[in-house]
């Protein structure tokens, strides 16, 4: 105010050497001063006082937790000049607060706290002006608040009976400092970007970053430090609030990662949605959140100038405490991830450490955050972004393989555990994590063995964990024995696995899991009775475990026992009511234990219970897509029969005509990929298909009462959702075969073919029709690779044989009709390997 | 169970029917004085075959249908015990079964999945983004954010649905059970803050017992109850955990940390990512803060002051240095292109000295890479099939022109001016990266890179161009790029030999913008670079080996391919 009152040029560079803290300056420009004019040498006396105190607190940093007892020379000067600048009087009112505020400091750092309060009486801290005050003049007020709060809390220490209001106070006057505080590195911020600007040309100093001193810092902090310690939450996350609330500083950057992150912890680690206040609601008057004691008085109070907050249309607030603490984590996660120290050289090891361990923090919660509400995708794009700390660092390593594989990115998962494997190659679960991805969508067999083989290879080390890689090795081999086109072959891998159900079996004896596909390995090479006993062994370690009752009741069809086999499906139904596997297998044995018009209520009711299920299934829940790379995979693997989506459609189950259908393909194409993520993992098929799969069940039935008409509708039904699919092919080539047009069923069989070349049915009705359109030597060719593909069906056999007669061979038909009687003897109404083998 | 609990509960059972509709909220507030109650009411529950057991899970039903808060908690704080008396009769398979406790779980589950109109309720929340403001940001003052498919597809708010709708459950089945559980939890975990100590103990108890019964731990945990496994669903372990987690930080942390222990026992028994990951990170969160329960609070919040400068050392290159870096490498670019003679201008170089002589493991050979990619140039280290480093420099305006996308991913928070601007000038800055181990097949690759230089280019290499181009044609400025090609390698060689004449020129100006760490690997490397050049100063230019990268591929590849040897090699093995 000087400055602008006289306009000097020395007073306009001595305000701002205060401001930028350049107290070297300060005694040559108080000569130049005085030199002009005699009547200021009281305000030099402030002047050199103010530099003496700033330049011990430069070099003696005063720190938390200790007091600063310690008279030092400079100090004794410093006291000199500031009571020569008091004593005389001759100062304008505002230096005279000024000098009273810095002897009010001053004595604090020499630990007389009753003087430093006396000295802070003198002044009305509350009467010093905000508005229009020269920045140092904002800082140094804010110090005072400061250091009258440190002082009174010494006080109440040293004689106990604090009172409520003594406490308040103190409460109060750090809640001032750090407003005030605020205010002014907004302020000097503004002044050091505009000072930038006009001085560019010149090189200037270079724009050192501001640091807060002891005094600031507590101011800051303290009020929330005292609110958290008294147990008082609703306060302090009020603090935290209002200094995130206020728009952010270079210096305050730092500050402002540490609060958003602690506020983010006590968000999830304290709070509940019911306890929860939004940032702009005021707090609830009783929180369970504080401490029964502790007093609710908190004293509003009002600044005459405030720093400025965060403002503007459409702001988003948050509504939920997870939405809040999302977002002060990804707030704190942008800065975090800016100080990740990148070089790796030894002498930033421990800069390295540092950065690490404050990202890893945010990472973390970040992963509590998302994780509670099931946002893997997202969780898995955060964590790919903390990969820039992750050289070597097993569990960020691991958390993002973890993030991926529950995203559904299953093939980068595998990758990313690969290398968790070898940063710590002792943990069987890494291992079986990866093969349980390989066995799962991506069917990556050969590396799935490699990863089980790991876990067995652990011995002991493995501990529970090896029985788990026994059996991971064990659905290895039992897939590559189904998909092996050799007998050899698949023989040998059937005994690998039975070998290694066995032994996971022998280990874990208490396991369901490994009894019931150790019986479902011997129920695929037809070994009926011994599968019968382990499956009823499975049933009594877990007597409601759906795939064992289900394989119970296939093992019991293969006997011939169907009555027995529906019981055992119905039961399980009344457990399982909305299990559509159950169901289909219920429509193949109503057929033949109840007649077909049985089986058509079952798809009726199927039907239904599918409307129920996925009716209510809200559009919004389709996720986010997942990653180009995986959605091509998928694709890849999908390509025999193309995922339908569009949840949104209000009338799902109805009847659509086929121009919808068509359209409709196409924009599902389009979309496809959005949907492939939103498929339940472990759940069942997809909605579309399972509903596809009622139609064809029924169209089937229809088959059965030689309906050829009803078949036809029910098979259109399934074909308006996949047009393409092999399955819907061949039921149209069964339906011409009924109605006895032979060279069309033969057509669709070929088609069928042609989308999925291993699919057994079509390949061997294709094998009858050409041996009725008398071409023999082509039906025994299609009919041998049917019988190579999958030779434990009796109906390819027989085929084969009634070919191989009609060609006169007898031998080889009569060997083929024998081994058709055989396989047919354990043939179950639905094959063995419709149960899922997964981990 | 003793008389006097009996009596308390017969009080309770009786005095609740005769309350007044306008007595209840007051009532609600009165039942935190009976001190005895609760306990005496936890008792029932525990006790299966208790006569009261029927009356209180009626009244506990009762509660919660009148729609008070309070009492809606009170009956809530027994959800732990209830849902695993449920359990333990269900694991059991035992005759007796509990009805009325279902039939309270299954009551509490069909109301809460409606909203007060009789609508299915569907419980979502914002993501939050920062690309959007917010009360507690400005999105430019965060700096470009990482262009992923997800931030992009995801701009601005979303929301999201976690739970519902669900559907009215008559009975439970095999199949609904955990569904309904889940969702009481989900329930029960919104309250967690107005759940006293002993529910919070039942939590942990009931998350430790269904987790480890029937597993070698049961032993170690000396429970004996039920011994056949229970079978539990990831998003049921989820909600235990959530509900552990408070429990952890609220006053229960040896209860807490056991049951924490054994849900991730058997989440890795179970081979569920969810529930390792969230697992994983709450230990880890935890591990930091002191977990001891202080005497005078419950809650390990703690929250002290904290140093507000940054704890990381300046000339630490971190992720925000090298943004500064790169703007000042810039600006000292704009100089050079103001001088009379572009092309002879001092040329910054910026380099990444190896570990010479050691072998470059996997990890390590990753790291220099991303090094120096961040850096602004896709330099390749890589190992040739003898494990020993090859040295490679790679000028990056000779192939990367085409995808400045590319150099946008690698730096996710560079400036996309900057990365504009130098394609624009094509005064390139030169990457090397280099061991300091000079071999002798340095000379070979030099001669090598000459041949394609000049244009004899093999077909091989054309295919590859084609490839190249095939791939990037999808990119705006990729006809440029391929346009362009010949000049500035031109102008490469122009520019090696100019910083060979005035060496100290680039040095000087790195030197002043580089920190103490690179200025000081810089001067090793302008060593070596001197002996290379003099070693192949006729050519002065090592193969540029195209960029086989594709904007997406890279990064994937970035951190996945890396991770074996034989890819590798694989990758550079036609150019070795």
């Amino acid at each position: 105010m000087t400055a602008r009152k006289s306009g000097s040029r020395i007073e306009t560079e001595i305000e701002r050497c205060r401001s930028e803290g350049q107290w070297d300056k300060i005694p040559e420009l108080v000569r130049q001063l005085s030199a002009k004019l005699i009547s200021i040498d009281d305000v030099g006396e402030l002047l050199l006082g103010e530099m003496k105190l700033q330049q011990f607190l430069k070099e003696n940093p005063p720190k938390q937790n200790c007091s600063p007892r310690a008279a030092r020379p400079p100090l004794t000067e410093a006291r000199t000049h500031l009571t020569n600048a008091l004593q005389r009087g001759n100062l304008r009112p505002e230096l005279q607060q000024e000098a009273n505020v810095l002897m009010g400091k001053l004595c604090y750092v020499e630990g007389n706290y009753s003087e430093a309060l006396t000295h802070f009486s003198c002044v009305n801290l509350d009467d010093m002006q905000l508005s229009s005050a020269p920045i140092y003049r904002l800082a140094m007020i804010a110090e005072a608040y400061a250091t009258k709060g440190l002082c009174l809390e010494k006080m109440s220490t040293s004689c106990p009976p604090s009172s409520a209001e003594r406490d308040q106070e103190i409460i109060t006057c750090y809640e001032k400092s750090g407003d005030i505080a605020l205010l002014y590195l907004q302020e000097a911020e503004k002044a050091l970007s505009a000072g930038m600007q006009n001085r560019s040309p010149k090189p200037g100093p270079i724009s050192q970053e501001q640091e807060l001193g002891f005094f600031l810092e507590t101011g800051l902090q303290r009020a929330h430090v005292i609110h958290f310690k008294n147990g008082n939450l609703t306060c302090g996350v009020g603090r935290f609030r209002e200094i995130l609330r206020a728009v952010e500083t270079r210096t305050t950057q730092n500050l402002r990662m540490t609060i958003a992150r602690q506020l983010a912890e006590i968000l999830l680690r304290g709070m509940c949605e019911q306890s929860y206040w939004s940032p702009l609601e005021d707090p609830p008057a009783q929180s369970p959140l504080d401490e029964p004691q502790c007093s609710h008085t908190h004293t509003e109070y009002t600044l005459p100038r405030r720093a400025r907050i965060y403002t503007g249309e459409n702001l988003f607030c948050p509504q939920e405490n997870t939405e809040e603490a999302l977002l002060l984590l990804l707030i704190s996660e942008s800065m975090a991830n800016r100080d990740a120290v990148l070089s790796r050289i030894p002498e930033h090891s421990a800069d390295r450490v540092l950065s690490l361990q404050s990202a890893s923090v945010v990472y973390d919660l970040l992963t509590i955050a998302l994780g509670r509400r099931g946002q893997y995708e997202m969780l898995s794009e955060c964590l790919e972004r903390a990969m820039k700390f992750a050289f070597e660092e097993f569990h960020l390593w691991y958390q993002l393989a973890l993030s991926l594989m529950a995203a559904g990115k299953s093939a980068r998962a595998v990758k990313v555990l690969k290398e968790c494997m070898r940063l710590k190659p002792d943990d069987p679960t890494i291992p079986l994590l990866a093969v349980k991805l390989c066995i799962g969508n991506l069917h990556w067999l050969d590396e799935g063995e490699c990863f089980a083989q790991m876990v067995v290879d652990m011995q002991d080390k493995a501990a529970e964990f090896r029985a788990k890689g026994y059996l991971a090795l064990g659905l290895v081999y039992s897939l590559k024995a189904t998909d092996a086109s050799l007998r050899g072959v698949q023989e040998e891998y059937q005994k690998k696995a039975l070998g290694a159900f066995q032994r996971a079996q022998s280990l874990a004896p208490t396991d369901h899991l490994a009894v019931f596909y150790l019986a479902l390995q011997l129920a695929v090479s037809r070994q009926i009775p011994e599968a019968l006993g382990y499956v009823r062994q499975a049933l009594q370690l877990q007597g409601d475990d759906v795939h064992s009752l289900h394989l119970l009741a296939l093992l019991l069809s293969a006997q011939k026992h169907y009555h027995d086999a529906l019981n055992i499906i119905e039961m399980a139904l009344s457990e399982y009511p909305e299990n559509f596997m159950l169901l289909f297998t219920k429509v193949k044995l109503e057929t033949l234990c109840r007649g077909p018009e049985e089986a058509l209520l079952t798809c009726k009711h199927m039907l239904q219970i599918w409307k129920s299920c996925y009716n209510l299934t809200n559009p919004s829940d389709s996720g986010r897509g997942s990653s180009l790379l995986d959605r091509a995979v998928a694709d890849r693997r999908q390509l025999n029969a193309v995922t339908l989506p569009d949840f949104s459609d209000p009338e799902t189950g109805s009847v659509h005509a086929p121009s919808v259908a068509a359209s409709r393909v196409e924009q599902a194409l389009s979309e496809a990929s959005s949907l492939q993520s939103s498929t339940p993992k472990h759940g069942p098929l997809h909605p579309w298909m399972t509903l596809a799969q009622i139609w064809l069940h029924a169209a089937e039935v229809y088959i059965g009462m030689m309906k050829p008409a009803e078949a036809m509708a029910c098979t259109q039904e399934a074909a308006s959702l996949f047009p393409t699919s092999h399955n819907v092919l061949f039921m149209k080539g069964q339906v011409a075969e009924l109605r006895g047009n032979l060279e069309d069923a033969k057509r669709c069989y070929e088609e069928a073919l042609a989308i999925s070349p291993a699919h057994i049915r079509s390949m061997q009705r294709l094998g009858v029709i050409l041996y009725q359109l008398q071409r023999f030597s082509l039906a025994e060719k299609v009919l041998c690779e049917a019988v190579q593909l999958c030779s434990s069906s009796h109906s390819g056999w027989h085929s084969l044989a009634e070919v191989l007669q009609a060609q006169g061979n007898m031998a080889a038909a009569s060997e083929c009709f024998l081994t058709a009687l055989q396989l047919e003897a354990s043939n179950p109404i639905m094959p063995f390997t419709i149960l899922p083998r997964a981990l | 169970m003793l008389a006097m609990d009996q009596g308390v509960v017969e009080e309770w059972l009786s005095e609740f029917k005769t309350l007044p509709e306008t007595a209840i909220s007051s009532y609600a507030a009165s039942l935190k004085e009976k001190a005895s109650l609760v306990p005496a009411l936890y008792k029932v529950i525990r006790e299966n075959y208790s006569d009261l057991l029927e009356p209180v899970c009626h009244q506990l039903f009762e509660f919660y249908r009148s729609g008070e808060a309070r009492l809606q908690r009170f009956t809530l704080q027994f959800l732990p015990e209830l849902v695993w008396s449920y359990l333990s009769v269900s694991a059991g398979r035992n005759p007796h079964h509990s009805g009325c406790i279902e039939a309270l779980l299954l009551g509490i589950y069909n109301l809460e999945i409606v909203d007060k109109d009789g609508q299915s309720k569907v419980l979502s929340f914002t993501v939050p983004s920062l690309s959007k403001p917010s009360v507690y940001h400005e999105p430019s003052a965060i700096g470009s954010m990482a262009l992923t498919e997800g931030a992009l597809a995801n701009h601005g708010l979303s929301r999201v649905v976690y739970s519902g709708p669900h559907l009215q459950r008559e009975t439970f089945t095999a199949q609904n059970r955990f569904e309904v559980l889940t969702f009481l939890l989900l329930c029960y975990n919104a309250a967690l803050s107005y759940m006293n100590s002993s529910s919070l103990q039942s939590l942990c108890q009931l998350s430790s017992r269904v987790c480890i019964c029937g597993y070698p731990r049961q032993q170690v945990r000396r429970y004996k109850g039920i011994n056949s496994r229970m079978i539990v669903t990831s998003e049921f372990l989820v909600q235990l955990i959530t509900g552990i987690h408070f429990a952890l930080c609220n006053g229960e942390p040896d209860l807490g940390s056991k049951a924490l222990d054994d849900v991730l026992y058997r989440a890795q028994l179970e081979l569920y990512p969810e529930v390792l990951l969230l697992g994983n990170a709450i230990k880890s969160s935890l591990r930091g803060a002191a977990l001891k329960s202080n005497k005078e609070g419950t809650r390990s919040i703690q929250v002290e002051i904290t140093p507000t400068s940054s704890r990381i050392s300046r000339n630490a290159v971190t992720s925000l240095s090298i943004r500064g870096h790169r703007w000042k490498r810039h600006e000292s670019q704009e100089n050079s292109i103001d001088s009379p003679d572009p092309p002879l201008g001092p040329i910054p170089t910026i380099s990444v000295t190896g570990v010479s002589g050691e072998r470059v493991v996997n990890g390590e050979a990753l790291r220099g890479r991303t090094e120096a990619e961040t850096l602004g140039g896709t330099s390749e280290l890589g190992l040739d099939p003898r494990g020993q480093e090859v040295r490679r420099q790679k000028p990056r305006d000779a192939v990367d022109l085409g995808s400045p996308e590319e150099l946008m991913e690698i730096s996710e928070v560079d400036e996309g001016i900057c990365t504009q601007a130098a394609v624009k000038e094509g005064s390139p800055p030169i990457i090397v990266v280099s061991s300091t181990n000079v071999t002798p097949s340095i000379g070979k690759t030099a001669g090598k890179g000459l041949r394609r230089l000049t244009g004899s280019r093999s077909s091989k290499d054309k295919e590859r161009e084609k490839e190249k181009e095939g791939e990037v044609s999808r990119k705006q400025s990729c006809g440029r790029a391929m346009s362009e090609n010949l000049e500035l390698l031109s102008l490469k060689r122009l520019t090696l030999t100019s910083s060979q004449s005035v060496p100290k020129g680039g040095a000087l100006s790195l030197s002043r913008t580089a920190s103490a760490a690179f200025s000081r690997s810089f001067e090793q490397v302008s060593n070596a670079l001197g002996v290379a050049n003099r070693a192949s100063s006729p050519a002065s230019n090592h193969s540029p080996k195209e960029n086989r990268h594709s904007a997406c591929s890279l990064q994937e590849e970035a951190y996945v391919d890396h991770l074996s040897p034989a890819n590798v090699s694989l990758q550079l093995s036609p150019d070795v």
